[in-house]
């Protein structure tokens, strides 16, 4: 945790990979006959190096465009490139999952039967272009660095639930990915310890800048956290409103209670309240 | 559902692909076991089993024979017997074992020595100890459903989460209202499970006792029940009839359980989730 | 000794502090004894930066503020600690004496001082644990304060006292484990409720059957009359812990269900493994797998015999049968069990297909196998009784019904508690298999349980 801080941390002029840009993505979900649509003509552009935040309320199908960059699943229509480069389309419904997009996911997906350091050296061992040796290397130096040594041989399972989060990010980071997206990683994890795992993962962002694609339905992590933010309409799901944040980086909890934050805060919170009230009488009118 | 539902669903590619493969091992099973008639060469294993097409020709004529229906009859009524007195001992002992630490304390050790001994062993034991042969086989299927009851209706009771009673007794119940009202629903899916999981094990053991006690080398004694009918067909030489007994007791196992888990729902309505 | 009321707090402040969550009760108190208590007010100093280290301090209630001093290389110095924090940790150092720190209560703050020399004097007494909790310091150490690994390192290890035992770590922990769980369980009332639970049992079957001779019990053979058979060096029937006969039986029943159950799980976890895995092979093959499901493997014993000829293969086939529907059906389960975000993620990370399946889905199925393991081998000895009962020769089925057609009663008693004992010490060996096969759920749970 010895990364020099200076002022350059926030600006993104050197993050070269990792732009998303997603056009006109429609997803309709047709499992027994009744088509719903998830996603409706969705456009976002997300620079390089962005740490770009999806706000929606739940269940709004923030998590269906996750699944369509990952490949998880196809899309309908639209299309979706990374770095120019077509992910899916329309003659290539389902984009092929790779370790340059790597899912963080909801409830974590460390794997319980290996040690912490199997689970971070997993990427490159499956790719097998290194030797042992040097990925475990690797992984164990990757490890110190985001504060986790000690932890190499015990199972996910022994430790806290905030450690496991960021080992399973320095296990995404391992590839080299260009697109981190994590899938409400931290929805589970108490506030306090929210706090915490927020500046940890600044601090890991700083040092390896890489696009963040983060869905969330925290407005204050949002804020904390983003360089944008992109309030989504619920069902279906498609960009409301954007909130630029302009509070520079590095960022750590002191900007919480700057007068900024409050207002950016307030700018949010309305756009999102009025699509939580839809999303909740439609849930509603379902149940 | 729908009929159109249920239609899509039987002519649905799942469906087709599992009536494929059935049909498949029918056709193998036949050109298997009249392999020595059709090649002069009798495949091994498969070659000494009667074919399918006699086994329901075979089957066309019991189902006139009325001792044929005498002997589901006989088993059915085994079963539910057996059942209904494991239902009757176990559910309460699970019952007590989980509310009441002394009890668990004296009686679980002893219960689980006695687990291990598979209830089959306990034929002799039985036919020795009660007087007539019908007792004895009634116990050996008691036994067999009995521990699994059992433990599911301990576990199920002992995993009540402990907010419902809490709450029950923030709401002022008593300690009757507790047991009836919470710790009895709460254990109710688990005593579903349970006596699915004994309904199987009760069937094994009817038919093996009424092998062994009622055709085996023991001889004579009172007959009946499909076990015995599978039995005697072997000894009398009549094979295509084994495999009728075989299929009769794969239907009725499977109507009773099919029965249970009706049961079942009924009794836990809020596990429907859909 | 401290009074009870504080005696429980302590425990509770001292299990909410990391490195002492693994510590055994017994050992536990022994360190609630050398612990004291202490308030301060707000704004109170609690130690100065270069004075003696002599105490290990936990935040019972409260919060402090801990500031490093700048030549520790930190990349914070700045810390709030709070309940259940450690701090003070110089005084488990090796080779430093004065504190690395200034600390400074923010609010009425309770501390729990523990001498560092005592704590370690302690551990040198239980190295396996020691050694545990001094592997968490470091962690916490270096994890929590952002201190260089170099002064982590300075935390006394017990390993060489480990070494000496010549036993690894993790074997010395599960055993100090295993002795804390006996002797809490002796403590506790249920041995003896278990003792009284036994001894109603052969008192009923004493009385009933030797005693007082009620009708029907007469003719079953007494407990007396059984042990002494069985233990006796002439036996009446010919069947006693000393005839070789009687380890025969046992030796061939058993070489019967290990043919049978390897057999089972050979074919029954490959089978099921695919079956969960690809939906088209289960869509074919499912269906005639349910098809044959509810027809009990009992009823097969005629046909086995015209199938199988001789009396062996009958007999190994329908233990074999048995096993092998509850292996299959149990492992196809832990397939379809498996959360899917973990083969998302092996994919996400560049996985082939084969490697998912290899790193993922059996590894992730192992919980459901084994639990199948357990009731296949159940499910073994079930069928094998029937089957040695019906046909075959020597094994303990045979043994108790023979014993019955020849009146040898007490010998259908001794097969009866022999396969007991024998049945359970089988499915013992299997849950052990599952337990070494699958540490992380081991150590998962032993977590959960304290």
């Amino acid at each position: 945790m010895s990364a020099v801080i200076d002022e350059n941390l926030g600006s993104l002029a050197d993050v070269t990979d990792g732009a998303i840009s997603i056009k006109d993505v429609v997803k309709i979900y047709d499992p027994d006959g009744a088509a719903v649509m998830a996603v409706d003509h969705c456009s976002i552009e997300i620079p390089a190096g962005e740490i770009c935040m999806i706000v929606g309320p739940s269940g709004c199908g923030k998590t269906t465009l996750l699944n369509a960059i990952a490949g998880f699943h196809g899309i309908t229509s639209g299309s979706i490139h990374l770095d120019g480069e077509l992910l899916c389309g329309p003659e290539k419904p389902q984009a092929e999952p790779g370790s340059d997009r790597i899912v963080v996911f909801q409830n974590g997906a460390l794997f319980p039967w290996k040690t912490n350091l199997d689970n971070v050296a997993f990427g490159p061992m499956m790719a097998g272009k290194l030797s042992k040796e040097e990925i475990y290397d690797k992984a164990r130096s990757m490890m110190a660095d985001a504060g986790l040594s000690g932890n190499e041989n015990n199972y996910p399972g022994e430790i806290s639930s905030g450690l496991r989060r960021r080992v399973e990010i320095v296990r995404a980071l391992m590839n080299d990915p260009k697109v981190l997206l994590f899938d409400e990683p931290y929805r589970a994890l108490d506030s306090l310890t929210k706090s915490v795992m927020h500046e940890a993962l600044l601090e890991i962002y700083y040092r390896n800048k890489v696009t963040i694609f983060f869905i969330t339905h925290d407005l204050e992590e949002a804020i904390f956290l983003g360089h944008r933010l992109i309030i989504m309409s619920s069902r279906p799901c498609k960009p409301k409103k954007i909130v630029e944040v302009d509070i520079p980086h590095p960022r750590d909890y002191s900007v919480l209670t700057s007068p900024r934050f409050r207002e950016l805060m307030n700018e949010a919170k309305d756009v999102v309240h009025e699509e939580a009230t839809k999303a909740f009488e439609a849930g509603e009118k379902e149940g | 559902m729908s009929v159109s539902n249920f239609s899509d669903k039987l002519f649905s590619k799942a469906a087709m692909r599992g009536i494929f493969a059935i049909v498949v091992f029918v056709l193998i099973w036949e050109v298997g076991a009249r392999s020595e008639q059709w090649f002069g060469y009798r495949f091994p294993f498969i070659g000494l089993v009667p074919p399918p097409t006699d086994v329901f020709v075979s089957w066309g004529g019991l189902i006139a024979d009325p001792s044929y229906w005498q002997s589901w009859y006989m088993s059915f009524l085994r079963v539910f017997g057996g059942f209904a007195a494991a239902m009757v001992i176990g559910i309460p002992m699970g019952l007590l074992m989980a509310v009441n630490k002394a009890s668990y304390g004296i009686i679980f050790p002893s219960f689980e020595v006695l687990r291990p001994i598979p209830p089959l062993a306990w034929v002799p034991a039985s036919i020795i100890f009660w007087p007539t042969q019908e007792l004895s086989i009634a116990f050996v299927t008691f036994l067999g459903a009995f521990y699994t009851i059992v433990i599911n209706v301990l576990g199920g009771a002992k995993s009540i989460n402990k907010q419902f009673l809490q709450a029950a007794q923030s709401m002022g119940a008593s300690q009757w209202d507790i047991f009836r009202r919470i710790v009895l629903p709460a254990t109710l899916p688990s005593i579903v499970v349970g006596s699915a999981v004994g309904m199987g094990i009760t069937w094994e053991v009817v038919v093996a006792a009424e092998m062994i006690s009622g055709g085996g080398s023991s001889g004579g004694g009172a007959g009946g029940g499909l076990g015995f009918f599978i039995w005697s067909s072997y000894v009398g030489g009549s094979y295509e009839q084994i495999i009728v007994g075989m299929i009769s007791i794969g239907i009725a196992g499977y109507i009773s359980s099919e029965l249970l888990r009706q049961l079942g729902g009924l009794l836990t309505p809020w596990l429907k989730t859909r | 000794m401290p009074d009870p009321a504080n005696n429980s707090e302590i425990l509770s402040a001292l299990k909410s502090a990391m490195p002492f969550q693994m510590v055994p009760g017994n050992l536990m108190q022994e360190i609630a004894a050398i612990c004291t208590q202490e308030s301060y007010e707000a704004g109170e100093k609690i130690y100065d930066l270069g004075a003696v280290a002599d105490d290990v301090f936990i935040v019972a209630y409260g919060s402090v503020r801990h500031t490093l001093s700048a030549d520790t290389d930190a990349s914070k110095h700045e810390k709030t600690m709070r309940s259940g924090d450690v701090f003070g940790w110089a005084a488990v150092l090796e080779g430093q004496s004065v504190r690395m720190a200034a600390t400074a209560s923010i609010e009425r703050t309770l501390v729990l001082r523990i001498n560092g020399k005592k704590l370690i004097k302690l551990f040198e007494s239980d190295p396996a644990v020691g050694d545990v909790v001094m592997t968490r310091f470091a962690t916490l150490i270096n994890k929590e304060f952002y201190v260089p690994r170099s002064i982590a390192d300075q935390v006394p290890g017990f390993k060489q006292a480990l070494n000496a035992s010549n036993l690894q770590g993790s074997e010395v922990t599960t055993m100090a484990l295993t002795v804390y769980r006996i002797s809490t369980w002796l403590k506790s009332p249920r041995p003896y409720l278990m003792l009284i639970g036994f001894a109603l049992f052969l008192s009923f079957w004493m009385l009933s059957v030797e005693i007082w001779k009620l009708p029907r019990f007469v003719d079953m053979p007494g407990p007396t009359e059984v042990f002494t058979e069985w233990f006796s060096e002439d036996p009446y029937y010919g069947l006693s812990i000393y005839t070789p006969e009687y380890y025969k039986h046992i030796g061939i029943s058993l070489q019967r269900i290990a043919f049978a159950f390897f057999l089972a799980t050979g074919l029954g976890v490959p089978l099921g493994l695919f079956l969960g895995w690809s939906k088209k092979f289960r869509e074919y093959i499912f269906p005639l797998f349910e098809v044959f499901r509810p027809i009990p493997v009992l009823a097969w014993v005629p046909l086995a015999i015209i199938m199988f000829s001789g009396s062996e293969t009958p007999v190994i086939f329908l233990t074999f049968l048995a096993s092998f529907f509850a292996t299959t059906l149990n492992t196809m389960l832990g397939v379809e069990s498996i959360d899917e975000s973990y083969s998302r993620a092996a994919r996400c990370l560049g996985a082939s297909r084969w490697q998912t399946f290899v790193h993922v889905v059996i590894p992730g199925a192992m919980p459901y196998i084994f639990t199948g393991l357990q009731i296949s081998i159940g499910v073994a000895w079930f069928s094998l009784v029937a089957g040695e009962m019906v046909s075959g020769q020597y094994g303990l089925g045979y043994v108790i019904n023979t014993a019955y057609m020849m009146i040898e009663y007490p010998k259908i008693i001794i097969g009866m508690i022999t396969l007991g004992v024998v049945g359970y010490i089988t499915s013992a060996m299997v849950r052990m298999m599952g337990d070494y096969l699958m540490q992380w759920r081991v150590r998962e749970l032993a977590l959960g349980d304290n």
